[in-house]
């Protein structure tokens, strides 16, 4: 009713007003039209639309009030073309005055706004390389907001390291840059800067395994929009912290308006995706025997025996480690505002039980944010998010082949009972491993009973006030803080094979890390006339960050009881505490020029001040500049048929990277200990050469990109393809070892990226029912070490797993990508003396059977020594796609997507393990194939006892992968229903991930990374947490 | 509105002015306020010590790395099944090459060890300590560089010689060449004749430390590996002599002690004690891997062959048992448990099987009874087989058969062998008296034997005259090709 009446009064109005508004051209005849634009939702008046009559050149501009009129010769009806930057272009039949005409407002058009740092721009002046997440991936089940990257924006390679709940995950924008360095992105989350280091999220207790993502602390459901900023252009203003790219998450607001309460839950539950393939409990039996025979050891099992257990006494230790685990999501929200307040408060719960018994994530977040306008010019602002997060997951073991219990379920013989028959763990009854303190390690219980608990606490929260000094000119002081707070609880009970040993091993830590920011920044809008817009950025900010660790731990207890709740009641083994603090200082701005909405340019620069350089060079300067057209508004190519913008961007610049770790350019001295007279002692010398030189490692970056806009705006194309070359790499430098030390930090490497860059979006159809849009994203990127310093052209970086680090896997190599692996060829296998005799060995001629591995001498000296190792390929993919699609019918809609990895290598070093035969362990049903002298396998060397692990391209495996990653199909009530049950919106959904996944990989998945965001090892499978196919069903409701 | 304006500059300078970019540590000490007290004097000798003992992240050097270079390469020691290292495997069987990264570390741990002595002596003569501090510091610093460069010249002969820390980080001057022999040792023995000067015993919590009596010692076996024998002869008397009080243990299994540790027969023993590594381990791994528990499973550390150096001892040589143990009370069972080969022993703590990282049993670096069979050994070659060097080998054979040690004995006692057979005799001695520690491999080389010895072991028949060196590591060389050329053979 109100909305009637409006536009009648409208239409008084309009009436009342004839001949106010004189039009200052001559009129052809003296015929008049009387008209009003409004915009069709608000029914406000349009000023400055244009309005032509179709087929003469007249045209005239509607005035404050959205009126206009014509003087003219042409009779009724004849059509009216309007248009307004923002909305629509409509053509509308005039026959009779007045005439009120209402304009759609086109969400497609360049004019919406972006954010960027520091900021928001015009989509059509942005010059930079900036990527926003499809709403659709915002909506993804999963524990972290990292995760909603993945697939989402060309360039950005997200890795999960496992399928644990919580997991960390390492996110690549075009490539890695640094070697030893960070190469996470910068976030910043409301306008506050984070690096998502996961080492916030562990407290370095012994033993605990996995870090949680500091990440997984912001409850993806909060989450409104995420913008990736790519090139130098965008990132630059971000200095020495933009080199890896720049993601920011900004979160839900309150809008002006009705007040809004929302409820979104969902309820779910995973399995796990794959189990490997082991051998049964007969199969075993006879691996082992034949084991047994090469070793001139009598067979422990008879024929018979191994008959019988074809049918009895086979245990499935692996089923054991897994369960099907619920996950359930509930969130809370209140929203709305006035003319003068907004705001928005928010309470979620996530909860998430992990597919391997003993592994679990839950959240509780609260989330409240207040913007006031205190008069005209001022406004402030509150944003305030809390959370506690507390996971459990699975410890580490002491290493070496066996790096934690969920590997050892794997290794275990299926002939050896899981449970006694009292339904106790069995702890004894198995004859094929040591009892250590009367205790035979059963890693189900290691699983089950291992506590190794992470809690994180995290307030992120901000304030600012905004000044509007006159019309042009605003300032604003924001002051933000964000405070991690990480406690560690890990026992292993005296039942556990870590705790047997030590009769229980304790350990509890806390990390404490707060960081506080201010920005004070000033913003210039202006313009010359209407060819002319200017608009300039200038801040200084400054981030001071510290952070404290402590960690202590017991062992030897009497009993489990106390857990780690008693460290006093146990045998102290050695504390450790750290402190560190570090500041950065920064001064920014940023200036565009835009020239009749054609020609855009950006120049920005940052100084960065950073306490973690070196005396000599604390200050570092980032400049950039990018440009780009909008080529559709000249003359030429304004008509193009079915061309609606082509924009062209160029942008270079330089960005740095800081994430080296606090100290590193000071000499350290260390703490190593010896006794004198039966008492330990303190020795102190230095662990660290000095380097004052120690400086910023930079990158530059150059980018094109091109825009387009197709058959009205259905057909979105962004092409980008760059370079980026990062110099002065920190390398810990190899000296020579008579030095005393081992390597010095220096800058002195270099790395290249280029790639290309695809993204297309389409809407595919649309009827008044039926629309299908479509969003397909491919990256390939091409990642090479330019130089690693002082005539070193490889080196080999050690991982942290004794059984890994004497194969030497993977390699840093002049010309090669990071990550590349490094092996032998293998060539079939032995199969007579003969060749034996004649044909180059790895081991000596005595110890060579037939039946063993062959490998390729590929420099021919006749031998297998390891100087005949070569590339075996990089864990890099060559490119990743993913293609997402949304399809809605009446109320009904279907969302699904797939991703795909392609190219990329996986070391499968638990597969390699698997194939190893021993007297004591299980083994991959590979081994079925063994070479016995019945069954001359050339894959599949004979069965030997404990052989070493070799690094060959047989588990070099290919990672690549295409995996139908979400589909969910949702319907959401007809409004007529919805308000009668007294809510504005009401949408139910069915959700399956991960439900298909295509690849040859022989893992539990080939999304995984052991050493998690690790550069030097990244693409290694050894004992990671398996993924999962999750089943949910939601509901989203809008009171 | 003023007032808001001058809150925002307000609040905006509160944050700008309160911050340096200088960042003082806090939680480690750095070398600017290092070396400035007596106590960061000792802490740093304190250090240079740990260098023989710990090494984070790796076995530490007499805690088992060495023992992979002076044993399992040998003729007695290989490795065993639960050898999982390919460079170990390598090494036991004696095709290992320059790329080891035993051999690798070996030359870090004793590089990184002289370079704390270097840091140490370079840095002593500013602290506050009182002078008599100070001297005896720097020399123990140099009786620990002059062992350390001990075992680089017999393992890689003519290696760069190192007396300073570094003062920059540029590759290049890092750099240093293979000096010759005679050049190391003379670094050598400069050094450990200053060391002569330390004091002759220590008390409370300064056992353990070097003294002069150590200095002597192994300036005797410096001049017996260079066949210098009178001054070999004349630095072993000055040990016998002295009035240090050096004597053999009437039991020779007290040596392994843990509870006699740096007593009357150890005149230099790398120290070890419980959790002295941090994190429940004492640095020394041998327990470890040579005990695997109660199974059949082969540990790491095992005999080549029982028939060539397990039979060997006469019934009765306490030795055999003290070195290597065929049987043992389960004691979780209290049942005997015969394992198929006899495992070592000697650092074996019997009480404490199930922490075996834990071990607090020394290395000796030089006990009583080898300045008895070193004097005997010099005497025998510039001499001949005089009856002051069978008195000296018959001493450690009396005490072995648990004899009364000065007093002859018709069963156990030598007599009359010529001078070949004394050479022989105190061969085979030294092959019983020292299994496991760090010295057969050294031996064997000083005698010219080492292939001929090597060989008779089947598994290590690929040892060759090229196995009298180790290779220089080939990650130095990769650095500094021209500096460190490679030792022939490899």
């Amino acid at each position: 009713m109100k909305k009637k009446l409006n536009i009648y009064s409208l239409v008084i109005l309009i009436l009342l007003s004839i001949g106010i508004n004189a039009q200052n051209t001559k009129p052809l005849i003296q015929s008049r039209l009387d008209g009003t634009v409004i915009d069709d939702i608000t029914n406000e008046p349009i000023v400055g639309a244009t309005i032509a009559i179709k087929g003469i050149t007249h045209s005239v501009i509607s005035d404050a009030e959205g009126k206009f009129y014509f003087q003219t010769g042409q009779r009724f009806p004849y059509i009216l073309v309007v248009s307004y930057i923002g909305y629509k272009k409509k053509e509308v039949i005039a026959d009779g005055s007045p005439i009120i005409i209402s304009l759609k407002k086109d969400l497609q058009e360049l004019n919406e706004l972006v954010v960027v740092g520091y900021g928001t721009q015009k989509k059509k002046d942005i010059t930079g390389s900036v990527a926003s997440v499809p709403k659709g991936n915002l909506s993804q089940v999963t524990s972290s907001a990292d995760n909603l990257l993945r697939g989402a924006v060309s360039g950005v390679v997200v890795t999960q390291s496992s399928g644990r709940p919580g997991a960390t995950s390492s996110v690549r924008i075009r490539g890695g840059n640094s070697i030893t360095g960070g190469n996470e992105p910068l976030y910043v989350v409301d306008g506050i800067l984070i690096y998502n280091d996961n080492s916030n999220g562990t407290a370095g207790v012994s033993n605990a395994g996995a870090g949680v993502n500091v990440l997984s602390t912001i409850s993806p459901a909060d989450i409104e929009s995420i913008e990736v900023l790519k090139d130098a252009s965008a990132t630059a203003i971000y200095g020495s912290r933009g080199a890896n790219g720049v993601v920011i998450i900004t979160t839900k607001k309150g809008t002006k308006g009705q007040d809004n309460i929302s409820y979104q839950g969902y309820f779910g539950f995973q399995r796990v995706s794959k189990k490997l393939d082991l051998l049964n409990a007969s199969q075993w039996a006879s691996l082992r025997n034949d084991v047994q025979a090469s070793i001139g050891q009598a067979p422990s099992f008879t024929p018979e025996q191994i008959e019988a257990l074809k049918t009895s006494g086979n245990y499935d230790w692996q089923s054991a480690a897994f369960r099907t685990a619920p996950v359930q999501n509930h969130q809370l929200s209140f929203s709305g505002g006035d003319d003068r307040s907004r705001y928005a408060v928010s309470a979620g719960f996530f909860d998430q039980d992990g597919v391997v018994i003993g592994s679990d994530f839950k959240r509780i977040s609260l989330r409240a944010n207040y913007e006031r306008n205190y008069s005209q010019n001022f406004k402030f602002g509150v944003n305030a998010n809390y959370s506690n997060s507390a996971s459990n997951g699975i410890a580490n073991n002491a290493g070496g082949r066996n790096p934690n219990p969920l590997v050892a379920v794997l290794y275990q013989p299926p002939v050896v009972p899981i449970k006694n028959a009292d339904g106790t763990y069995n702890f004894t009854n198995n004859p094929y491993a040591t009892a250590v303190n009367g205790i035979i390690a059963n890693p189900i219980n290691d699983l089950e009973n291992t506590i190794n608990k992470t809690q994180i606490n995290r307030i992120l929260t901000s304030l600012f006030g905004e000044y509007k000094v006159n019309r042009e000119l605003t300032a604003k002081v924001a002051v933000s803080g964000d405070v991690i707070d990480t406690k560690q609880n890990y026992y292993a009970p005296s039942t556990t094979g870590t705790g047997a040993g030590t009769k229980g091993l304790a350990s509890v830590g806390n990390r404490l890390v707060s960081s506080v920011l201010n920005e004070n920044t000033v913003n210039y809008n202006t313009h010359f006339g209407d060819d002319h817009k200017f608009s300039a950025l200038g801040g200084y900010t400054l981030q001071y960050t510290k952070g404290e660790v402590v960690n202590a731990g017991a062992n030897s207890f009497v009993n489990d009881v106390n857990s780690y709740n008693a460290l006093q009641d146990g045998v102290a083994v050695k504390p450790y505490s750290e402190a560190f603090e570090s500041v950065l200082k920064s001064w920014l701005a940023r200036a565009n020029y835009s020239y009749k909405g054609k020609y855009n340019l950006t120049v920005s620069a940052r100084a960065d001040g950073s306490s973690r350089f070196g005396s000599k060079s604390i200050w570092g300067y980032f400049p950039s500049a990018g440009f780009s057209w909008n080529i559709t508004d000249e003359d030429f190519a304004k008509n193009i048929k079915g061309v609606d913008d082509i924009k062209l961007r160029l942008s270079a610049g330089t960005t740095g990277n800081q994430e080296i770790g606090n100290y590193l350019s000071l000499a350290s001295i260390g703490s190593v200990n010896y006794s004198f007279g039966g008492t330990v002692q303190t020795g102190l010398t230095p662990t660290r050469l000095a380097n004052p030189d120690l400086r910023w490692e930079k990158t530059t970056q150059y980018n094109v990109g091109l825009d387009l806009s197709l058959l009205d705006r259905k057909v979105n194309f962004v092409f980008d393809a760059y370079y980026k070359k990062t110099n002065d790499l920190l390398v810990n430098v190899p000296v020579p070892l008579i030095s005393g030390y081992s390597a010095v930090l220096q800058n002195i490497g270099g790395v290249e990226n280029k790639g290309i860059e695809i993204g297309l979006n389409t809407e595919n159809l649309k009827t008044e029912n039926f629309s299908w849009n479509s969003n397909f994203v491919f990256s390939a990127n091409r990642n090479k070490v330019l130089e690693i310093g002082n005539g070193v052209d490889q080196f080999f970086p050690v991982v942290p797993n004794g059984t890994l680090l004497q194969q030497q896997p993977v390699t840093v190599k002049v010309g090669l990508p990071l990550g590349t692996f490094w092996g032998y060829k293998s060539n079939g296998i032995f199969q007579t003396q003969e060749e034996i005799n004649t044909q180059p060995k790895i081991n000596s001629l005595a110890n060579t059977k037939i039946g063993d591995r062959r490998y390729v001498d590929t420099n021919g000296d006749g031998v297998i020594t390891a100087t005949d190792k070569g590339d075996l390929g990089s864990s890099q993919p060559k490119f990743v796609a993913s293609f997402s699609n949304t399809v809605s019918y009446n109320n009904f809609d279907l969302q699904f997507n797939f991703q795909g990895s392609f190219g990329g290598k996986i070391f499968n070093a638990l597969n390699q393990q698997l194939e190893i035969s021993t007297l004591g362990t299980n083994a991959s049903t590979a081994l079925l194939d063994r070479w016995t002298p019945t069954n001359l396998s050339n894959e599949i060397p004979r069965a030997t006892s404990s052989p070493l692990g070799i690094i060959t391209e047989r588990y070099i495996e290919d990672g690549s992968f295409v995996r139908l990653k979400t589909i969910t199909f949702g319907y959401t009530l007809p409004k007529s229903i919805s308000s009668k049950i007294g809510t504005k919106s009401v949408k139910l959904y069915v959700s399956a991930e991960n439900l298909i996944t295509w690849t040859k990989y022989r893992g539990f998945d080939p999304e995984v990374s052991s050493y998690e965001q690790n550069n030097l090892y990244p693409g290694i499978d050894f004992g990671a947490y398996p993924n999962s196919k999750t089943f949910i069903t939601g509901l989203n409701v809008t009171f | 509105m003023k007032k808001i304006i001058l809150i925002l500059i307000l609040s905006a300078g509160l944050f700008v002015s309160c911050t340096e970019l200088e960042v003082t540590p806090t939680s480690f000490v750095t070398k600017e306020n290092f070396f400035i007290t007596q106590d960061d004097a000792i802490a740093s000798v304190t250090s240079v010590y740990a260098s023989l003992s710990l090494d984070p992240g790796e076995q530490s050097l007499f805690g088992r790395n060495l023992y992979f270079l002076t044993d399992m390469a040998s003729d007695y020691a290989a490795a065993g099944v639960s050898a999982t290292n390919p460079q170990v495997r390598a090494l036991s069987s004696l095709t290992h090459d320059a790329t080891s990264d035993r051999v690798q570390v070996a030359w870090r741990q004793i590089y990184a060890g002289i370079n704390r002595a270097n840091v140490a002596i370079d840095n002593i003569p500013k602290t506050a300590a009182t002078d008599v501090v100070k001297t005896r510091l720097i020399n123990e610093a140099k009786f620990i560089r002059a062992l350390l460069y001990f075992q680089a010249v017999r393992l890689w002969g003519g290696v760069p010689i190192v007396l300073h820390e570094p003062t920059s980080i540029q590759v290049e001057s890092l750099k240093s060449n293979r000096a010759t022999v005679d050049q190391v040792y003379t670094q050598i023995i400069s050094d450990l004749t200053d060391a002569e000067a330390l004091p002759s015993t220590y008390t409370g919590t300064n056992v353990g430390r070097a003294t002069s009596g150590a200095a002597k010692a192994i300036l005797a076996k410096v001049y017996l590996t260079k066949k210098d024998w009178p001054n070999a002869i004349l630095k072993a008397k000055e040990v016998i002599n002295g009035g240090y009080g050096y004597a053999l243990f009437e039991n020779f299994a007290d040596i392994f002690d843990k509870t006699k540790k740096n007593g009357k027969e150890h005149i230099f023993s790398v120290q070890f004690e419980s959790n002295q590594a941090g994190n429940g381990s004492s640095g020394s791994t041998f327990q470890s891997t040579s005990f695997t528990g109660f199974t059949a499973t082969e540990p790491a550390d095992i005999i080549s062959d029982v028939a060539l150096f397990y039979d060997i001892y006469a019934t009765g040589d306490t030795r055999r048992d003290a070195s290597y143990v065929k049987q043992l009370v389960n004691p979780a069972t209290g049942a005997l448990y015969t394992f198929p080969k006899p495992l070592f022993k000697k650092y074996l703590d019997l009480n404490n099987l199930a922490t075996p990282s834990n071990v607090a049993i020394n290395f000796p670096i030089i006990r009583y009874a080898d300045i008895l069979l070193s004097l005997a050994e010099a005497i025998n070659e510039k001499d001949g087989a005089t009856l002051e060097a069978h008195e000296l080998v018959n001493q450690v054979r009396r005490r072995a058969f648990a004899k009364p040690i000065s007093t002859p004995n018709v069963t156990v006692d030598l007599v009359g062998l010529t001078t070949v057979q004394l050479r022989e005799a105190i061969r085979e001695e030294r092959k019983k008296e020292f299994v496991q520690e760090g010295q057969r491999w050294f031996d064997l080389v000083r005698w010219g034997t080492l292939v001929t010895e090597v060989k008779k072991v089947t598994a290590k028949n690929s040892v060759s005259a090229r196995n009298n060196l180790y290779p220089i590591p080939q990650s130095e060389r990769n650095i500094d090709p021209i500096g460190l050329p490679q030792n022939d053979g490899y």
